[in-house]
């Protein structure tokens, strides 16, 4: 009896199995194949349109969509605010049960994701792609095809202690070369390191691969077919990325809780960050000590370079309500939406023509964060980029220690992304 | 399998009862069981074998809009898992990790609860209390203190190690010294549980037996080794597996803490598997994580082998 039900349940797991087996994957690509893009039509918008939107951004759109309701009297926005840290999962879930919201904020490096799983719909024709920086644009693309509108924008600059600077007789570097000269300038003037660079953990690429854009490199060839990572711009962008920390000049490794703290004290020179860090000085160290930094691009190697990230609007293709989406996403992105957005939230906005406003273009802090997004790219919009990116991670982490000689780390990081590949067919 | 029901006083078999009552009878006995049928079935059984199919498969994250149109691929996960060298670099650590934290947590669980039992008898539920703390406190708390105390310049711990001039080294960021900072880290954590469990076996021993042990002649140390050890054997045990259990997923540790660095030497199997989960290899994963089940099962047993009662 025992034996015969346990025979029973096998060949019925057997059963299932082989069921299971039969609906392999059919050989053309499912999810990401692109569907044809809805059009949008003239006059307002009706309905209701769910939004999500993570983090601050998800806090502060009631108040923009507050003015989209003004303007189209028979629509209704509703905005959910999802955290940043669940908002993959909680995406991922929507998406795959097909409850899905009609509007969502997407991270600029988490496209790739969700169209991979057929959750995107794609971007009409009448959303003009050259109103936008074009690194941001980049980010929207998949395989060819956009599914979203850059929303807003954020690039990484160099932020300095302007009185130490003053002190040591060195002006905000415009080159490499100038780079290394003003660290070591900045030490002379009595700060402990001249600059912090990121040496360990999770996104060490996002800090690293302006210097290799700006040795000329690039991530993948022309068509995005295949990773160009062991090129001798990532050896020469290796070595100059080390340099600074196996030469003394940048702490190794960076502890990243101590850096803020450091650069307030006079301890550390300059660093690497965002446009929020500007506010998150402020509150620190007091409103003074905005006479005491500055903030300027980061320096051009062959070519100026830098990162950009922030977020996308994208339509979903189960949106129940694609026509009024759409009307809300174009809304979002008028530049004088987008200025009005920038008061709201210091978001940077993603369309060029807004930052001739008065209000970005007089603010010189912000300028420079204008002119360095002309020129700022970002990672590859491919679905295995997660893994990649993890595993440059790893092999920088190595050759900032000096375990690992600048030629040998661009080898593997070459070898590993081809072993990972693009995930795309 | 159905026995016939024996009427003890009449010492005749009872006729069987006809089929159709029989059958009747079993369909009741599963309308009653229904409702916990179902829910384990659909909560437990379900996501168990799926997952198990899982990892037989090359399902990856795009596939969840439609999780069946996915290749059968037999043990290639697997094979692929233990040729990784990022793997077998997790499986090393999650070695080193319980092979060190378990014994420490252990002896030093042990140690506090006789402590408790005998000693301390005035402030025994301030102390109880305080071992406990840790363990019931959120671990994202735990980490921003613990990032503090090991801060390289700032923090208590090498502040206090500068008094007795050595130059500690800078914790969390050496390949080195991360992992035995991890390592007390978990330890401090959880060993206010076992304590109280211990403390409870400890409470459970009879008095007399140590008295008795007192008129023999009988030492503190012989009296630990010939009565409390043996006897507290089950409640060893219990705290043996269930430590095995949870040391063996280390995971949280290294998340908030190190993020698996640096060099991956605190990448703990189970940080693998999130990973990979992460990067939408969901059959590897899968096929890891039934790698790591194996590991815990095998490591249960072992424990039962050693600590069963030897009565």
């Amino acid at each position: 009896m025992q034996t015969s039900r346990l025979a029973v349940a096998t060949a019925s797991a057997l059963a299932l199995v082989l069921t299971l087996t039969a609906c392999g994957r059919d050989d053309e690509d499912g999810g990401a194949a692109a569907a044809p893009a809805d059009s949008i039509s003239e006059g307002p918008a009706t309905g209701t349109v769910e939004v999500w939107a993570m983090g601050t951004e998800g806090e502060l759109l009631p108040e923009l969509a507050a003015q989209f309701e003004a303007d189209n009297p028979d629509v209704t926005v509703n905005v959910t605010p999802v955290p940043w840290e669940s908002s993959t999962e909680k995406i991922n879930t929507a998406i795959a049960t097909g409850e899905v919201p009609d509007v969502m904020q997407v991270g600029t490096t988490l496209m790739s994701g969700f169209v991979e799983l057929g959750g995107l719909a794609p971007t009409p024709e009448e959303i003009d792609s050259a109103a936008f920086f074009p690194g941001a644009w980049d980010t929207t693309v998949v395989d060819g095809t956009s599914y979203g509108v850059p929303w807003y924008v954020e690039t990484r600059v160099l932020y300095y202690r302007s009185d130490l600077a003053e002190e040591a007789g060195v002006e905000a570097p415009e080159t490499w070369e100038d780079l290394t000269a003003f660290a070591t300038g900045m030490q002379e003037a009595g700060a402990e390191h001249g600059i912090a660079l990121q040496t360990t953990g999770n996104d060490t690429n996002l800090a690293y691969f302006p210097f290799f854009w700006q040795a000329g490199g690039e991530i993948m060839n022309e068509d995005g077919t295949e990773f160009t990572l062991g090129s001798d711009a990532q050896v020469a962008a290796l070595e100059y990325y080390s340099s600074f920390m196996l030469d003394g000049l940048a702490p190794s490794p960076l502890v990243e809780d101590e850096k803020v703290q450091d650069f307030i004290e006079g301890e550390l020179g300059a660093f690497v960050s965002g446009p929020w860090e500007r506010a998150n000085l402020l509150t620190t160290a007091g409103e003074e000590f905005a006479d005491s930094f500055d903030v300027t691009a980061l320096p051009a190697g062959e070519q100026p370079g830098s990162f950009i990230g922030g977020s996308n609007l994208a339509v979903l293709q189960d949106a129940e309500n694609p026509e009024a989406a759409w009307k809300f996403v174009q809304f979002a992105v008028d530049p004088a939406v987008q200025v009005e957005w920038f008061g709201i939230s210091n978001d940077l906005p993603s369309v060029e023509a807004a930052w001739d406003d008065p209000a970005l273009a007089d603010n010189e802090a912000v300028a420079v964060f204008g002119t360095a997004l002309e020129t700022a790219r970002s990672t590859p919009a491919i679905p295995t980029w997660g893994e990649v990116g993890h595993e440059l991670d790893l092999i920088l982490e190595q050759v900032i220690a000096g375990t690992t000689t600048p030629e040998e780390g661009a080898a593997q990081m070459q070898d590993a992304a081809a072993a990972i590949g693009t995930g795309l067919s | 399998m159905a026995t016939p029901v024996i009427d003890g006083s009449r010492r005749t078999p009872v006729r069987r009862e006809p089929g159709a009552r029989r059958r009747r009878r079993g369909w009741a006995a599963w309308g009653f069981a229904l409702p916990f049928t179902v829910l384990f079935a659909v909560f437990l059984v379900l996501p168990v074998v799926s997952s198990l199919y899982m990892s037989f498969t090359d399902m990856r994250g795009a596939d969840l809009r439609d999780p069946l149109a996915v290749e059968f691929v037999g043990f290639d996960n697997f094979a692929t898992v233990l040729a990784d060298d990022k793997f077998r670099q997790a499986i090393g650590n999650t070695i080193y990790f319980v092979g060190v934290a378990m014994p420490l947590t252990l002896a030093l669980a042990l140690f506090l609860a006789a402590l408790l039992n005998s000693g301390l008898v005035w402030f025994r539920s301030v102390f109880r209390v305080g071992f406990y703390a840790p363990f019931v406190t959120s671990i994202v708390a735990v980490a921003v203190v613990w990032r503090f105390l090991l801060q390289p310049e700032f923090g208590a711990v090498n502040s206090m190690l500068g008094l007795v001039g050595i130059d500690g080294p800078n914790w969390l960021t050496d390949t080195t010294w991360a992992m035995p900072a991890l390592i007390v880290m978990a330890t401090w954590r959880n060993v206010g549980y076992y304590v109280i469990i211990l403390l409870a076996g400890l409470q459970g021993i009879p008095r007399d037996l140590y008295e008795a042990a007192s008129l023999d002649g009988a030492g503190a140390v012989k009296k630990f080794r010939s009565i409390t050890v043996p006897l507290l054997r089950p409640t060893l045990l219990f705290c043996a597996v269930i430590m095995g259990i949870g040391y063996l997923q280390f995971f949280e540790e290294p998340f908030v803490m190190t993020q698996g660095g640096p060099l991956g030497a605190t990448t703990s199997v189970a940080y693998e598997i999130f990973n990979q989960f992460g990067f939408g290899k969901y059959g590897v994963a899968a096929a890891m994580s039934y790698l790591l089940f194996i590991a815990i099962v095998v490591l249960s047993l072992v424990q039962f082998r050693l600590l069963r009662s030897k009565a």
